[in-house]
């Protein structure tokens, strides 16, 4: 499972690692630090007793920002996983090729097109907590 | 009837685009009233301009004062996506959160969510998170995740939106058990009979109609002209 995961991070660190080799400016470390936060990430997700953690911390003590970041981190991740896996499944049901330059150009929009419903759901998610009172 | 919202000359403009133009009513205590439009007619943009979320003109006044962080804590809110509301491990700790946020000792905060739960057909599910429920019970919740703050005012955007029509029907005799006053943006015309004593009809961001929602919501010709049949 965690393989299935990894797969579209060592493509987009192994095309970044491309782009740098080809530039001719030099190789950074941030495709392999992309991989490293993002195995850390996950690791990190299943070790953290989420149930359990927003009971303890209490508004007021010094953990709360941080326990309430995470729950808001892993919130919207997985917001932006289901949006990710929506946009996908529609562009491959109404491809007719696999590769090519169609087949890129829609990708390339259905890209955009995630990082737009982010924003908007980025957007409705902050104005809701806001009116909770969360931002007080 | 204390008026608990009024709008008055409200206009809007997104880019080079006007997208409400000077929009007048009040709601009193207690009122239901439906802000129905087709889509596209503004209702969602209404609804934020008067929450303070989109810059706009005129003038918004939360009962009777002029728009405030007060005023706004006592709103109760319920966006069209249960997911922006409703983010923690249990439904609990969700509920709970704001009261807590606001310095409420955590025994009465507990007692306020699992009441609020009660109120809403949930009382079972207190431990739950919000991803395990169906979508009717999520739009529940995040209708008492807002009553567990006692509002004064409840705000729905599309509410039925994605309902099947039991959940409808469970939703409907929720909010008529609810004695606060409720502004109800919809294009479910049945639902909005169903819910509402009075109608504003929106068509291309200004106010087409204004009256109840017998006559409103049952005038073909009306609903016609604002694109919603």
């Amino acid at each position: 499972m965690i393989l299935r995961r990894l797969a579209p991070v060592l493509l987009f660190a192994a095309v970044l690692f491309l782009m740098q080799w080809f530039s001719g400016r030099g190789l950074t470390a941030l495709p392999f630090l992309t991989v490293a936060v993002f195995l850390a990430v996950v690791l990190l997700g299943r070790w953290i007793p989420w149930q359990s953690l927003g009971a303890r911390v209490r508004p007021g003590s010094r953990l709360f920002s941080l326990v309430l970041f995470l729950h808001i981190t892993r919130h919207f991740v997985s917001i932006l996983g289901q949006e990710t896996t929506r946009v996908l499944q529609a562009r491959a049901l109404c491809l007719r090729r696999r590769w090519g330059p169609g087949a890129f150009r829609s990708l390339a929009w259905a890209l955009a097109g995630i990082l737009g419903r982010s924003l908007v759901r980025a957007e409705r998610f902050y104005a809701a907590q806001l009116l909770r009172g969360l931002g007080e | 009837m204390k008026p608990v919202l009024e709008v008055a000359g409200l206009c809007c403009r997104l880019g080079s685009r006007t997208v409400l133009r000077n929009i007048g009513f009040s709601l009193g205590e207690g009122q239901a009233v439906a802000l129905v439009g087709a889509n596209g007619a503004g209702k969602s943009t209404l609804l934020w301009a008067i929450l303070g979320l989109l810059p706009s003109d005129g003038e918004v006044r939360i009962f009777g004062r002029p728009r405030s962080r007060d005023g706004l804590a006592r709103l109760g809110v319920v966006f069209q996506n249960p997911e922006d509301q409703l983010f923690m491990p249990s439904l609990e700790q969700d509920l709970t959160l704001p009261l807590l946020n606001r310095g409420e000792a955590p025994g009465p905060a507990r007692e306020k969510a699992l009441e609020a739960l009660e109120a809403v057909g949930l009382a079972g599910y207190a431990g739950t998170p919000a991803q395990r429920l169906s979508l009717g019970q999520r739009k529940r919740a995040a209708i008492a995740s807002v009553l567990v703050s006692s509002p004064s005012l409840l705000i729905l955007d599309e509410p039925t939106a994605e309902l099947d029509p039991r959940s409808v029907r469970q939703l409907t005799a929720l909010l008529n058990r609810l004695p606060v006053a409720r502004l109800i943006a919809s294009h479910h015309l049945e639902f909005l009979q169903a819910t509402t004593t009075r109608a504003l009809l929106l068509s291309e961001g200004a106010i087409a109609a204004d009256g109840p929602s017998g006559s409103v919501l049952g005038d073909e010709g009306l609903l016609a002209g604002a694109g919603l049949i």
